[in-house]
């Protein structure tokens, strides 16, 4: 019973954290888009285009590998919780 | 208004490491003389500093405890400063199971054989284990490994807490960074376009009165 619990509150609590992370990280990439296409077009406000650049970069961004890294989230803790099953169980 | 803050800050912070200081494991040098088995009924107080029935059983209001008894290394500063004086130690010996605190510790008859065996010699072991020792409300600190010494003169490196805080630091960070960008995408143009529409509702206030007192000024007299 505790492991069901300790599996489901698991996987809800790393979902959330998976959730934040995801949005933060197509944030922080949206922002670098967008002060790239600046730089290069210093005073244009072409902002079809602007937008068009962005939305070219985050959907690059989407089928690229790195978001697939946040997946991570769910693996990294599991394998801790298996090393530490093994090491506090073993004498 | 600020007194009020720091005093939060002060406590919040306290309550915190008093925390951490409960959970994280800690290693003391001991010479285990003997181990028991005692029956426990718990009271409402203490019942949160014991941890469940053995992970395989079911839970009574009252069942037998795992004791074990040690002379301990008395040390100052939370175990860094190792001193020769010895005390007396009670570790219980239970099993955390799979929730809280995440030990995921199953194996305590293992456990409370070996420091049956070494109890028989006179040799020192390292214990490892988490919580306090509360005399007064009959809370013991549970034992979590127990590994033979050659000299009681070692110095243990905490490891898992140096990991623990690093990680720690790292987590803090990155989610500080979350907010931030958070803040900056999504918090702030919002004020921002409210500020907008402030502004322009209270040019238009403005606006309203100039030409109301503009009327006004027309029945002036002109001089």
């Amino acid at each position: 019973m505790g492991f069901v619990r300790l599996v489901v509150f698991g996987f809800v609590g790393l979902s959330i954290l998976y959730l934040c992370i995801s949005v933060y990280s197509r944030s922080v990439r949206r922002e670098k888009l967008e002060k790239a296409w600046d730089e290069e077009n210093v005073g244009s406000d072409d902002l079809a285009s602007r937008n068009a650049y962005v939305e070219k970069g985050i959907a690059a961004y989407n089928n690229s590998f790195r978001p697939k890294l946040i997946g991570l989230v769910y693996v990294i803790p599991t394998v801790i919780v298996m090393v530490i099953v093994y090491t506090t169980n073993t004498n | 208004m600020h007194r009020l803050k720091i005093t939060f800050r002060v406590i919040a912070f306290t309550v915190f490491g008093l925390f951490l200081h409960y959970v994280l494991p800690q290693h003391d040098v001991v010479k285990i003389t003997s181990t028991e088995i005692i029956r426990t009924d718990f009271s409402g107080f203490n019942r949160i500093f014991y941890a469940q029935a053995d992970s395989g059983a079911v839970e009574q209001p009252t069942r037998d405890l795992r004791l074990i008894n040690t002379d301990k290394k008395k040390t100052f500063l939370l175990g860094f400063m190792p001193r020769d004086k010895t005390e007396v130690m009670v570790y219980r010996n239970e099993d955390t199971g799979w929730i809280w605190p995440p030990y995921f510790k199953f194996d305590s008859s293992d456990l409370q054989a070996e420091s049956a065996s070494v109890a028989r010699g006179d040799s020192w072991a390292v214990i490892t284990h988490y919580g306090w020792r509360v005399r007064w409300a009959s809370i013991y600190p549970n034992a979590i490994a127990v590994k033979l010494l050659d000299s009681p003169d070692v110095r243990v490196i905490p490891w898992f807490n140096i990991f623990f805080f690093g990680f720690l630091i790292v987590g803090i960070a990155f989610l500080r960074a979350m907010w931030m960008q958070f803040r900056e995408r999504s918090i702030d143009p919002l004020i921002d376009s409210a500020e907008d529409r402030f502004d322009e509702a209270s040019a238009d206030i403005a606006e309203q009165k100039g030409r109301v007192t503009r009327w006004l000024g027309t029945w002036k007299k002109k001089s």
